[in-house]
Parts: structure tokens; sequence; C-alpha cells
């Protein structure tokens, strides 16, 4: 369906990469201090996209049971880790700036 | 073995904080840190007989497993991590105790996690330097710099959370682009492994274009101008032995980063636009440190400077000299820090008129010696390092180094005579701390005379033509001027400075990528 409307131009890595340029674009214009971990956050999903089509191979199976076809697993398990120091950074920047109202 | 030195500090790590949790005695916990700070020495003790030595952790095929190395890329890293975290450790025992904990014990919630943060940077640092893979390298990059960015978070020095805001944006702004370009690498070569990586690359603009985005990247965590924004606030405003390491230590991790490019990937189409960063960096640091009044942010704008100086070797594509520039720049750096936080904790204040080491003959013997040491003076270890990296330079570019040379001498001519000035009261300093100081000055003369045993005359010189800049510039009034300040200390203007400083980012991006093209 989408393939259709967009021609085939919009991979994932193309919408990955779109992703990031909008997170950027948040970073560069908006000064509210959420918005910012809020476009940061954007800008790595858009990495997490990217990376995921890295190791996609057309018409694969998942790597857990021996195929002709698989999918290369090791983009996804980066991203897992990636995934995770995202959510740590995120809860530490909010809290960061909770505390930053008012105190030093 | 390898492994062990990683895992060791990380494990201590974890320990402290348990032992927190259940409300151990506060000297068993200090023991307990001190314990995992020394950790990592038998280990690299055992391991620098058989040197180089690579292994496979798990013993997996190198394809599908993680391979950490010490060779003699990171020999001089790991070694230097280990010298100034063991007596920064030290040094954070009593720091952390007193400073902390005079006159509001209840208030005391952060210390504890502090030993614990330490030993995870501890870990981090040294997991960064021994990982040959492109991956694993990031990671451990990151949990140093998380753990720094916390450090810097805890300090009780008002403005210090605004400044761990901008580290943690720029870091993590600098982290996806970094990720980014390793996936482009691996898409190009498979592998992440450094070693494959090598054998497998075939230069072409793809994979050009993922190693300026790495360098860029690097390059932004390392603080080196113009994208330093957030390392002269998080610098100063952390805690003494905090500012020793993320100034000694931290940012050579990145540089290490840049060191592996240079050496397992091709760096060598990216010379010019290094070269111009790495000597911007070095003068604007230096014109940066002269304005300054307070005593840490002048060191702080020095690190700025002196990344420079190491990014030059990686520039000139000698990894020797960068790699003893940086080693020689973690023990004077940090033994600067140490020595002046001494001061700063003593008199209660970092303004450098009034700020004063008279009266106190091993404090002030240890700032002269390391000033000396970063000034690159022979015997001590900055006049070797600086031998190596003009080695590589000619013409006009030796003229340029020289000039940042003088630079610097000026502005820590600057730095002593301000704290000379003689005080009301007595000072009282504790032993240890000053002993520490003076420990890491001790080892810029002694590694210095093991790397390059002779005097240079024209050492005198430099310092005569710096007095007399100094003088001159004194004279013109330069050091009573202010700098005018663009953003306001508000929440508000923390959002703007963040809002420029990507725009930055990625205008450097850019040009580094246009210049790609042609």
């Amino acid at each position: 369906m989408i393939e259709s409307i967009t021609g085939g131009y919009l991979t994932s890595e193309v919408a990955g990469i779109i992703l990031v340029l909008i997170g950027l674009y948040g970073l560069m214009t908006k000064s509210n201090l959420v918005k910012q971990v809020l476009a940061i956050n954007v800008i790595s999903t858009g990495v997490v996209l990217y990376f995921t089509k890295l190791g996609y191979v057309e018409g694969g199976t998942a790597p857990l049971i021996p195929s002709e076809v698989m999918v290369d697993p090791l983009p996804a398990t980066l991203m897992l880790t990636a995934l995770v120091i995202d959510v740590a950074i995120t809860s530490f920047a909010l809290a960061l700036i909770m505390r930053m109202e008012g105190s030093p | 073995m390898i492994p062990l030195l990683v895992a060791l500090p990380l494990l201590f790590a974890f320990l402290t904080l348990l032992l927190n949790a259940f409300r151990v005695r506060d000297g068993l916990r200090r023991a307990l840190f001190v314990l995992g700070i020394l950790s990592p020495w038998p280990i690299f003790a055992a391991s620098i007989s058989q040197l180089p030595v690579s292994t496979v952790v798990g013993g997996w095929e190198r394809i599908s497993g993680i391979e950490v190395a010490l060779n003699d890329y990171n020999y001089y890293f790991v070694l230097g991590e280990l010298i100034v975290f063991s007596l920064v450790g030290l040094y954070s025992v009593g720091y952390f105790g007193a400073e902390r904990t005079a006159g509001h014990p209840e208030r005391d919630f952060t210390s504890p996690y502090i030993f614990s943060l330490l030993l995870l940077l501890h870990g981090g640092i040294l997991g960064a330097f021994v990982s040959s893979d492109l991956f694993n390298f990031y990671v451990y990059m990151e949990l140093a710099s998380l753990s720094s960015i916390v450090l810097v978070a805890c300090s009780r020095e008002p403005g210090s959370r605004r400044a761990a805001y901008r580290y943690l944006m720029l870091y993590l702004l600098s982290s996806f682009f970094f990720i980014f370009a390793i996936g482009i690498i691996y898409v190009k070569t498979g592998y992440l492994n450094l070693h494959l990586i090598q054998q497998n690359l075939v230069p072409s603009q793809e994979v050009h274009m993922a190693v300026a985005l790495m360098a860029v990247s690097l390059m932004t965590k390392a603080g080196i101008f113009p994208l330093h924004f957030w390392l002269p606030g998080a610098h100063s405003k952390a805690d003494t032995p905090v500012s020793a390491v993320l100034s000694g230590i931290v940012v050579k991790v990145p540089l290490y980063g840049m060191i592996l490019l240079l050496s397992y990937l091709h760096l060598e189409f990216m010379k010019n636009p290094l070269l111009v960063i790495a000597f911007s960096s070095m003068f604007f640091g230096i014109a940066m440190a002269l304005l300054q009044d307070d005593a840490k942010k002048l060191l702080a704008y020095h690190t700025v400077s002196q990344m420079g100086f190491v990014l030059l070797g990686v520039a000139t594509l000698d990894v020797d000299a960068a790699i003893f520039y940086a080693f020689a720049h973690a023990l004077f750096k940090s033994g600067l820090f140490l020595g002046v936080g001494v001061l700063v904790s003593a008199q209660n204040t970092k303004s450098l008129d009034l700020l004063s080491y008279r009266g106190d003959k091993m404090v002030m013997a240890a700032i002269i010696f390391l000033s000396l040491a970063i000034g690159g003076i022979s015997p001590f270890i900055g006049a070797f390092c600086k031998q190596q990296l003009l080695s590589n330079l000619h013409g006009f570019g030796v003229y340029l180094f020289y000039m940042a040379g003088v630079g610097t001498l000026v502005s820590f001519i600057k730095l002593n005579y301000k704290v000379l000035q003689p005080t009301k009261e007595a000072l009282s300093l504790p032993a240890l701390e000053k002993i520490i100081a003076a420990a890491l000055a001790a080892l810029t003369l002694i590694f210095g005379i093991y790397f390059y045993p002779q005097l240079d005359h024209r050492d005198i010189i430099l310092i005569l033509l710096a007095v007399a800049l100094f003088f001159a510039l004194r004279h013109v009034g330069l050091f009573r001027r202010q700098i005018p300040r663009f953003f306001e200390p508000t929440v508000r203007d923390l959002g703007r400075e963040i809002n420029l400083y990507t725009g930055v980012y990625v205008l450097v991006n850019l040009a580094v990528l246009f210049q790609l093209l042609y």
C-alpha cells in the first residue's frame, strides 16, 4: 500500500534518516528542555529504524530455526543495547530537568 | 586475562552500591572503593611482559566474538588511566569525606553513589581503551561518559546541573551520529571487529562519509573547538577529583577512538580539515584561558587547547606523537586540577585574585612544575611530546606551533603570578591531597627524563619571551577585560544554548562532508 504511494523510494532506511532530520530540527528550534529530550528520542528512533533495515533480508525469517533465508540478527542486537542506553539516558535527562528548576 | 581489567572495577562498583543498601559502615565502603580502583594493576602488570596480547571474550572465533587487546596503541592510554585514577581515587577518599559531610551529615545522600560512579567510570574507560571492536568501544565510551555526566550533576557548585545537561545533550547527539556511522561501516564491510574491517575495507565515498561523521562525533566528545561548548562548564563545575579525571582521562577516550580510526580505517583524506581544526582549537583555548578569572575554568579552556595538540598528532598522521601527548596531558592536567583544587577547597573560592599558594612550598612547587610541564619545557614530559609533534611540521606550521607553546606559557605565568600573592591567614592544607598533587608533578619530571633526557637551551628563550609577553598584555589591561555573556543562567536560555550548539554541530558535519566531495 505505502509502497504504491511512494513509488518504492521510501524504504525504512530513508524513513530512519528522515526521522533523524526531524529530531535535529526539533533540537535546533525548540528551547523547551523537555521538547529537546523528546527530539533526542526521535533521533534515536530514526537510528534504530535505520539499523533494523540494515539486517533485513527480503523474505527472511527470524534466525532461531535454521532455514534457507535468515535476517541478520546482529544489527537488531546492537539496537537492543542502544535502546537500553536510551531509556536510561532519557530518565536521567528528565530527572535532571526536574532538579534544575530553582536549585543550582 | 584482559577482560578482568574491566570486570573487576565494575564488580567493585556493584559491591559498593550493594554495601550502601545494607548500610554498612563508611570505612568498609571506602576500603572497598580503594580496592576497586587499584584492582586492575595486578592484571596489567601480569600482561605487560607479553605485549601485544589479544583475546576474544568467551573463547569464540574472531568473526563472532568481541576482541579485547593490549598493544602498542593503547598501552600508554591504559597506563596513564591507571596512574591517574589510582591517585585521584586516593584523593577522593579524603575529599568526599570531609567536604561533603561538613556540617550537614543528613544532606550527604550523594557521596555513597559517587564512589560507585567513579568505579563505573574507571571500568568504562578501561573497557573503551582495550576493546578492538567498534560497537564495544561505543558501549564503553557511553558508560564512561554517562557516569561522568552524573558525576558532574552531583556537584554542589551552582550551575553544575546546567553544565551536566549541556554535556548530556551534546554527547547524546554525537553518540547517535557515531552509531549511525558504525552502521554504514557494517554495511560496507560486514564486520565490527577492527582487524576484520581493515582487511575487508574497500575505500569508497560512503566509507569516507562514515569516517568523517565518526571523526566529528569524536571531536565533539573530546571537546575540540568549535564543538567544545560543554567542556569548560562541565570541567570547572565538577568536584575537584571529578574534574581531574574528566580533563585527564575521559576526554582521551574519544581521542583514542580517533587513533583507532587513523590506524584501522583511513583518515588521510581528512588531513587538511583536521589540521585546521587542531590549530584553531589550540589558539582558541589559549585565548579564552587568558581572559578567565576562574582558576578551574582557565584549566578547562587549556584542555580545549591541549586536545588540539593531541589532534595535531592525529592530523599529521603520527600515531605515536598523539599517544604520547595524550599520556603526558593525562598526567599534568590532572595534577594541575588536583593542585589548584587543594587551594580551592582550602580557601573556598575559585577566583584567581583571591587564591594563593604562598606559604605552602609543596603545592607551590607542584603547580610550578606542572605549569612548566604543560608549557613543554625540558626536561619535563611535555618537551618530549612537543619534539615529536614538531618533527612532522614544516614551514608555517612550525611558527604556529611555537606561538601556541608561548601562549600556553603566558597563560600559566598568569596563573602562577596571580596565585603567588600573599595570603591574609595561614594556609592549612590536607597533607594527603598535597602529596598526591606533588606526586603527579614528580611523575611528569620522571617520565620526561625517562623519555627525553636532555635540556633544550631554546626553552629559556621561550620562557623569557612568554614573561615579556605576559607583562605586555598585563600592561595593556587584557587580564582585566570581562568576557561578554551571551546567555543568562536561566533554564530558558539553556534551551537556546542547546539550539545554537546543535546548529554548530550540524554545520561542522556539513562542512566536513562537503569537503569530501572535492
